[in-house]
């Protein structure tokens, strides 16, 4: 159980873009035994939809660009099942679409959730609950890679890399959550060096150069490709479109370090962290080299939306605010 | 030997980084690197910095030297790194 003087540093330590309500409702549930808060989060995520319509709103938009997929009943097989009926199928169609919307509604929720651990009491419960694959891409790279995250899927894949023993350097807005246990802040946040520099000046210059030293030097870096900010290019996808940011892109360029996707998804409730191969090395030629990128993350990103629809909150809702907008790259 | 550092050739690197459709028309000292200046983002000024470091054989503490001054115009840039020249 949370000690109170850490619940009030906790409570006064709101993150940037969480309302009152939103943060009062994650530390009271964090008392509660895992995964029930995460459950209770979820569930109150759907049901805000209902009470603030403009979000159910874009996210059957969403849910209604998406081609048919695995998720609720496909409207094809539907129509095929039943008998040829397009009425029969516009319905079957109506409902898939009303369950991927009301299922990304419910996947915010859990993402909230897991971003503050809610329940998770120490780093043996966290590691009981997240899995790596692809890391044999990340040891065939050599030192010194960019691991690039993307904002699909629960978020903090770096945590989860640190936790299953993978060091690297956090670069980016937000690190350990007010609301992690103390022993998890302990274990996998202090002493690790990320670059954060809140409240400073040139915040993103400070990181990028720091960044840049550590890869010259062989050691990993973790740093979001979306995390907004200037934008390097765009991928189109279907019912969005991400946008790219140019931190990573600056660092990859001026490094030469291999690039690596990092893409997160949850498999019930297992944080799946999946390291893909290494972008095309960089082209002398920016042009070219962002046709490369953007084919290559474009391809990626696509399979990851056609398989994880319900995951993808930051098409449907736009990127979470890490931190004030002064600070942006 | 030890580059010449002058306004000019401060001035000349970030209006390279910034290329011909970001630099004002009449640049000086006192035309700010980010907005209302050559609009440089975040990692445009870092290029800037990086070129400057190669270019007058200079490094930089990105905790003590990074500040809102500092980085603020053609002029507080060529200051800076005249403060980190050796002797």
């Amino acid at each position: 159980m949370r000690q109170l003087a850490d619940l009030a540093a906790a409570w006064d330590a709101r993150p940037w873009g969480y309302s009152r309500a939103v943060w009062t409702l994650v530390l009271a549930l964090d008392a509660l035994p895992w995964p029930w808060g995460e459950e209770i989060l979820a569930r109150g995520f759907v049901a805000r939809a209902f009470v603030r319509v403009t979000r159910l709103r874009r996210a059957l938009a969403w849910a209604g660009a998406q081609p048919s997929t695995r998720h609720g009943v496909d409207g094809a097989t539907a129509r095929h099942a039943l008998g040829g009926q397009r009425r029969i199928g516009q319905e079957a169609g109506g409902l898939r679409r009303w369950s991927l919307a009301c299922s990304v509604c419910r996947h915010q929720g859990l993402f909230v959730a897991r971003s503050a651990l809610i329940g998770v009491r120490d780093p043996e419960a966290l590691r009981r609950i997240v899995v790596a694959r692809g890391e044999e891409h990340l040891a065939a790279a050599g030192p010194g890679a960019i691991l690039l995250g993307f904002h699909l899927g629960p978020a903090q894949s770096y945590l989860v890399l640190r936790a299953l023993g993978h060091q690297l350097t956090w670069v980016g807005g937000r690190g350990a959550s007010p609301a992690w246990a103390p022993s998890i802040r302990d274990r996998f946040q202090r002493e690790h060096g990320d670059l954060f520099y809140p409240g400073r000046a040139h915040v993103w210059e400070r990181r990028l150069y720091k960044a840049r030293q550590l890869l010259v030097r062989g050691e990993h870096v973790f740093i979001s490709a979306d995390g907004g900010g200037t934008e390097a290019f765009s991928v189109p996808l279907p019912g969005g479109r991400a946008s790219l940011g140019a931190g990573w892109w600056f660092l990859r360029r001026n490094t030469k370090a291999p690039a690596l996707p990092v893409l997160s998804h949850l498999e019930g409730r297992t944080q799946v962290v999946t390291i893909h191969p290494p972008l095309p090395p960089p082209l002398a030629d920016p042009a070219l080299d962002t046709e490369a990128c953007r084919e290559a993350i474009g391809t990626l990103l696509a399979e990851h939306v056609k398989q994880f629809p319900e995951q993808c909150y930051s098409l449907v809702f736009g990127l979470p605010s890490d931190e004030p907008p002064r600070s942006r790259q | 030997m030890m580059n010449a550092i002058t306004l000019e050739r401060v001035q000349a690197i970030v209006a390279r980084v910034a290329g011909p459709a970001r630099s004002p028309a009449a640049p000086g000292p006192d035309t700010p690197l980010q907005e209302g200046g050559f609009w440089l983002d975040s990692a445009s000024v870092l290029e800037v910095i990086l070129a400057c470091e190669a270019e007058f054989d200079v490094a930089f503490d990105p905790e003590m030297d990074f500040d809102e001054h500092a980085l603020r115009t053609v002029g507080t840039l060529f200051s800076l790194i005249e403060a980190k020249r050796p002797g």
